[in-house]
């Protein structure tokens, strides 16, 4: 469902991915974990068509991200890192306006618009203006977005960060459900326990490379372990004056 | 002598800019952080006391008193800078309190896969004072077409070009009030460029179009077009960040010039010559469109 050839962006001297290989067969969960600017992100903008790769390839929902990205946009759904939402427009505004784009009839576009509110508590606010909304609200606007039409493929981009506990269960519990439909989720966490849960497939990125690609099982110590050995150990840094008496 | 026929042209451009001026500078800081602050009753006061001079209605107050030695007039722009900024404070944050009286609530949902686009593209042109400055030109122009005697055709062609003036700087920063998040979405959409810059010239025409039926259409939408035309280039280009009710600005100014020669232009020839000046302009237009259409979907 996704395979990346050699991926590279460079930004001048800076490559922010540095040749990257990866299968992710249709119906699995692949999380790609790394510290913040190792390449994740960049990473998944080039998948979904928001950059374009400097060198290598990718086909995405069997299109190539750079000679067909209209084809590759039309297949995915994508929560992305900026969550991508209008200030002007109301929670279901923008499912109203994204469903017509994607080819969903006015009628369809407001049956599943119904569902998805209901289905990730956001029916209350859905007259609410997203520049009034909470961030998780806004959170799961931008979810609903991604799954409105159906896609073959899903990007999350830190799906589980500032949302509230039912909804990170409601959304482990929609991922394994489109998984079992042959649906591709892959996503970007910091979050290893739900990682830990979740993946079946497992990608470790620092400083662009890919350092760690296996399944859960294949992992020789936990995931937090092999995390700090291969991606970042935690820094202890001595800071005395935190919790004494002010002078 | 002064000409008196250009005052009110004045005093309504004064009140507008009024707006703008009036605004508190600290609100420039976010409340919360604001609050957070350990500051004293009294380095609160002093903040406050501070930040107003940071202000230009002040120091306007205080030139006015030094240069025309009148105290009445000194404060009474003083008076309605206080007053704007209340109306101005009351305005902006009434959506908030009354979600009710949030106008942009009733613009009515648009059909086709664009409708959703070009309606919040209306919502967005709405928060700008642009509109609004050219709805006060276009009441103008329908009262000198109602009580004048003898109403002058060309009047009303100058009069549909300056309300496109009044326009224009929006049409050179299309994407202003799209943050980056909004710009994010844009480029996830299975949309081309060219669709995406549609969506926003269908918004502004409409406006346009309205503003200016009832004094001279095609003049204005001859006009109307050259804005865009020239618009789509530093809207692409050169993304420029506006801010919700307050006029747009930062534009370059040669490409200001040039616009506003191009509408003028377009206009006058459309009201002088031929209506049939308009099928250049259109395809002026719709080659500007589709270029910067290409550039906008290779922006990263």
């Amino acid at each position: 469902m996704i395979t990346c050839r050699n991926l590279t962006k460079r930004y001048g001297d800076h490559i922010a991915v540095d040749a990257l290989n990866l299968d992710v067969p249709a119906g699995s969960i692949c999380c790609f974990l790394g510290p913040n600017g190792a390449g994740k992100s960049t990473t998944v903008k080039m998948l979904t068509g928001l950059l374009k790769p400097t060198a290598g390839q990718a086909i995405v929902a069997g299109h190539d991200i750079a000679a067909d990205s209209l084809a590759v946009k039309r297949a995915i759904g994508v929560l992305p890192e900026t969550l991508g939402l209008f200030g002007t427009l109301t929670v279901e505004e923008h499912l109203h306006l994204s469903g017509p784009i994607y080819g969903l009839t006015r009628a369809e576009t407001h049956q599943r618009t119904d569902q998805l509110l209901r289905a990730l508590a956001l029916d209350d606010g859905r007259q609410t203006f997203i520049d009034h909304c909470s961030y998780g609200m806004r959170k799961k606007t931008a979810l609903a977005m991604a799954l409105l039409h159906n896609p073959k493929a899903l990007f999350l981009d830190e799906p589980f960060e500032g949302i509230d506990p039912v909804t990170s269960k409601t959304l482990r519990e929609l991922m394994l459900t489109l998984t079992s439909r042959g649906v591709t989720v892959f996503l970007t966490s910091h979050i290893l326990s739900i990682v830990e849960r979740l993946a079946s497939q497992i990608v470790m990125i620092r400083d662009g490379r890919v350092v760690w690609n296996s399944r859960p099982d294949e992992l020789p110590k936990s995931l937090e372990d092999v995390y700090f050995d291969l991606v970042e150990t935690p820094i202890v840094e001595e800071l005395p004056w935190l919790g004494s008496s002010p002078s | 002598m002064q000409p008196q026929s250009g005052e009110f042209f004045w005093v309504v451009a004064g009140l507008l800019l009024l707006f703008p001026l009036s605004t508190d500078p600290l609100a420039k800081i976010p409340p919360d952080r604001l609050q957070l602050w350990p500051l004293t009753p009294r380095g609160r006061l002093i903040l406050r006391a501070v930040s107003i001079w940071f202000s230009p209605i002040p120091w306007v107050t205080v030139a006015l008193l030094i240069w025309t030695a009148k105290p009445v007039l000194a404060f009474a722009f003083l008076g309605a800078g206080i007053v704007f900024y209340g109306l101005g404070s009351v305005f902006s944050s009434l959506p908030e309190r009354m979600p009710r009286w949030n106008l942009a609530r009733y613009i009515p949902e648009i059909g086709g896969p664009l409708g959703g686009l070009i309606r919040k593209n209306l919502r967005e042109l709405l928060t700008v004072l642009d509109p609004y400055a050219a709805l006060v030109l276009t009441i103008s122009g329908v009262l000198y077409r109602i009580l004048s005697s003898h109403v002058e055709p060309d009047a009303l062609m100058m009069l549909s070009s300056l309300i496109v003036l009044a326009m224009s700087t929006y049409a050179l920063c299309l994407f202003g009030l799209d943050t980056d998040s909004g710009f994010t979405r844009y480029h996830l959409l299975p949309l081309h460029g060219w669709q995406i810059l549609l969506a926003k010239d269908a918004a502004y025409l409409l406006v346009v179009t309205i503003l200016v039926l009832p004094l001279a259409p095609l003049s204005g939408f001859a006009a109307a077009l050259m804005a865009l035309a020239v618009g789509h280039k530093s809207s692409v280009e050169h993304l420029i960040p506006q801010t919700r009710w307050r006029f747009t600005g930062g534009a370059n100014i040669t490409t200001g010039l040039l616009q506003i020669f191009l509408m003028f232009s377009a206009g006058t020839l459309v009201g002088r010559t031929s209506k049939l000046i308009l099928l250049p302009c259109l395809a002026i237009c719709a080659g500007s469109l589709w270029w910067y259409g290409r550039r906008l979907q290779q922006l990263e």
